[in-house]
């Protein structure tokens, strides 16, 4: 891809470094849950999940790479939490089940949306690899879904928890959408249905519907957020994410492990 | 038929080396060694995933830290399958999954003493790999043999499984011997830790009452000894290979029997942390399962109750 | 159910005590009795087998066809195979032998093993 005129490349980055940093991220919270699942066999389930996106975060870090990036371990173990570009609210705690299902689900319904948009990408590797990974992403998506709609019309109890994780990360939820910079670089290549306000839009029309089956109000549409991480502003809780999980590597930077 | 007359046949099925299915008639006696020995299969396999677990967040390379979700992964899949199989034995019992995975938080079943101690280091997460997992390869291609049919067909998928799981702990190992000396100090350190925990975990050589019936009814059908020595000639002179220690001087072959010497473990440390779950990291893992089964219970609570189909595939 | 139709059972056989049951067909049967005496001459008149299942086909519930309902392996999934892994080499620097599931498998079951005496 050197062939590419600088601007276009440094739009790909813009692009797939978000995507590699989310899927990375949200990976490593849900690789924390193994073991802790609510029966044995969503414990595989879910593990399975996450081991789907991190070697989805791995696909797209190899294109950066390619783009004249860091090596992929690098990008992983290597920067500084002001480096990472994904949205904040995948780096947050883990909380209950109910969270983990609210939060999976709208987060596969946005990368849904992104990914589908990427199959029309015009660079032949990354639209291959998204076709890929869009198999196994259908799966992640139907089995959110499945979990939302079994909270949401469970008992009272999850269905009050499921209420409370929507309303709690709701406001924060706004920077996924944003990509750190003016739209503008989504027309050098040929990306405009990854606006901003476009993917909000259709994201928004899913999650209403979704709610409404379950008769729950809408909540309005998602603010702009306090922070945004695809500028690379962070809470505390990536910096500690990134802490335990370059402990090792970091231990000995010049070791192979 | 008499009690008697089906005993006898049910022996001479088993001396035969015929398999015993889960609806055949079987002794009581029977059914109990079989809930007793497979439950606590389970939720050692299921404890086994802890140890491992608490390194996956810090795993120092993308593939590493892949492998290493799918292999504590397995092991819970390992638990899944096993409990399953102490379910049906149970159901005459009237208890169900819920009733043995309280008995593992109420301390009534127990789990390998391996799984009470501490990992404090990436090597620590290896060498369980390496050696724990050897060590219950070994334990558990033997039980492949098993008189009840269910356990050795559901252990032929496990040590396949497991397969994965020795290639993947021999290559931490291999990387570790190989690197730095910051590395391959920390290996030894980390076998220091785990040698004499392995030696207790194929059991005493006199072997228990319950673990000498097993024998005659061909539950299992080695020795606590017999799996020792295989372990001990398959992983001493690997350790030694790669220049490591083994943190016990009286590890030598006897040349004419082929026997291999080794220290007696502290039988009465480990039976103790076993016996009360009082090891180092005992209560602190079971507290993890306990917010698995305990703190989730309110979900497994709203699926059963949930009444409406979920919606038919997101378009 | 059009009226005085039988019931459609799927049949499963085990054909030996270590293998799984596995689905060979189906036939139509009054009952779950009728059904397993009716698969022994439907499906197995020329082998011996080890235990036969029937199940009535409204209780089977199956997958659609789809890439969100059917495991798909996508993506390289090696890191979690045997053999995405190639340890021989490394062994050999150190002058051991690499270990294989097969060798102990067979050592523990009766067949030879590692310097067995």
């Amino acid at each position: 891809m050197n062939a590419l005129p600088p601007h276009e490349k440094t739009s790909w980055v813009l692009l797939l470094q978000a995507m590699a940093d989310d899927e990375w991220i949200v990976a490593h919270r849900g690789s924390e849950w193994l073991g802790l699942a609510p029966d044995l066999e969503e414990d595989l389930a879910y593990s399975s999940v996450n081991q789907d996106e991190m070697g989805h975060a791995q696909f797209y870090y190899a294109l950066l790479t390619e783009l004249g990036e860091r090596e992929p371990e690098q990008m992983v173990f290597a920067r500084t939490a002001s480096q990472w570009r994904n949205a904040c609210i995948l780096e947050s705690p883990n909380g209950d089940w109910a969270r983990v299902v609210a939060l999976r689900y709208f987060y596969e319904v946005f990368d849904d949306i992104r990914t589908n948009a990427l199959t029309r990408a015009p660079w032949p590797s990354l639209q291959a690899g998204v076709r890929k990974i869009r198999r196994e992403e259908a799966y992640h998506l139907e089995h959110f879904a499945t979990w939302f709609d079994m909270l949401a019309n469970g008992t009272l109890e999850s269905r009050r928890r499921l209420l409370d994780a929507i309303l709690d990360m709701w406001p924060k939820l706004g920077d996924i959408f944003s990509w750190g910079e003016p739209d503008t670089f989504l027309s050098t290549l040929d990306l405009a249905s990854l606006r901003q306000g476009e993917v909000q839009r259709l994201w928004e029309e899913r999650i209403r519907d979704k709610l409404h089956r379950w008769q729950i109000a809408w909540p309005g549409s998602v603010p702009l957020p306090a922070a945004n991480g695809r500028r690379g502003e962070h809470s505390d809780d990536l910096a500690n994410l990134l802490g335990v999980m370059s402990e090792v590597w970091r231990s000995d930077e010049t070791a192979l492990w | 038929m008499t009690e008697d007359h089906r005993m006898a046949d049910f022996m001479t099925k088993i001396e035969k080396g015929q398999k015993i299915e889960a609806n055949d008639w079987m002794p009581d006696d029977y059914r109990n060694l079989l809930i007793k020995q497979i439950h606590m299969h389970a939720v050692s396999e299921i404890m086994g995933a802890y140890p491992e677990k608490e390194w996956v967040p810090k795993a120092p390379t993308i593939r590493r830290k892949m492998a290493l979700n799918a292999k504590v992964q397995d092991e819970i899949g390992h638990g899944q399958i096993l409990l399953r199989l102490a379910e049906d034995l149970s159901r005459p019992y009237g208890r169900g999954r819920e009733a043995l995975m309280d008995d593992l938080l109420d301390g009534h079943v127990k789990f390998h003493n391996v799984f009470h101690m501490p990992a404090p280091t990436w090597a620590d997460a290896g060498v369980i790999a390496f050696l724990v997992d050897g060590g219950a390869i070994i334990t558990q291609a033997m039980l492949l043999d098993s008189s009840y049919a269910p356990y050795a067909r559901m252990l032929k998928r496990i040590v396949a499984e497991e397969s994965f799981h020795m290639q993947y702990g021999e290559s931490v190992v291999l990387a570790l011997a190989e690197g730095t000396s910051f590395q391959r100090n920390l290996l030894q350190e980390a076998i220091n830790r785990w040698w004499e925990a392995m030696m207790f975990f194929f059991g005493p050589r006199q072997m228990g009452q319950s673990a000498q019936k097993m024998m005659r009814y061909k539950i299992r059908t080695k020795t606590n000894e017999e799996l020792r020595q295989k372990f001990i000639n398959r992983y001493a002179p690997r350790l030694w290979a790669l220049g490591m220690r083994i943190p016990d001087p009286a590890v030598k072959q006897d040349p004419q029997t082929g026997e291999w010497g080794y220290t007696e473990p502290n039988w009465a440390l480990y039976t103790e942390m076993v016996r009360n779950n009082s090891g180092p990291f005992s209560q602190a893992r079971l507290d993890l399962r306990r917010r698995a089964h305990a703190g989730n219970r309110w979900v497994r609570e709203a699926l059963n109750h949930a009444s409406v189909k979920p919606s038919a595939a997101e378009s | 159910m059009p009226q005085g139709e039988y019931l459609v059972y799927e049949v499963f056989v085990q054909r030996q005590a270590l293998d799984f049951h596995v689905n060979v067909g189906s036939l139509r049967a009054a009952n779950a009795e009728m059904a397993i005496q009716m698969a022994r001459e439907t499906f197995f008149r020329r082998e011996e087998v080890y235990d036969i299942w029937v199940v009535p086909e409204h209780c089977i519930s199956s997958s659609p066809h789809d890439a969100a309902h059917l495991p798909v392996h996508a993506m390289d999934k090696k890191y979690r195979l045997p053999r995405g892994y190639d340890n021989a080499p490394h062994w050999k620097k150190f002058k051991a032998k690499a270990m294989t599931i097969e060798d102990v498998a067979n050592e523990m079951t009766g067949g030879g093993g590692e310097g067995s005496r």
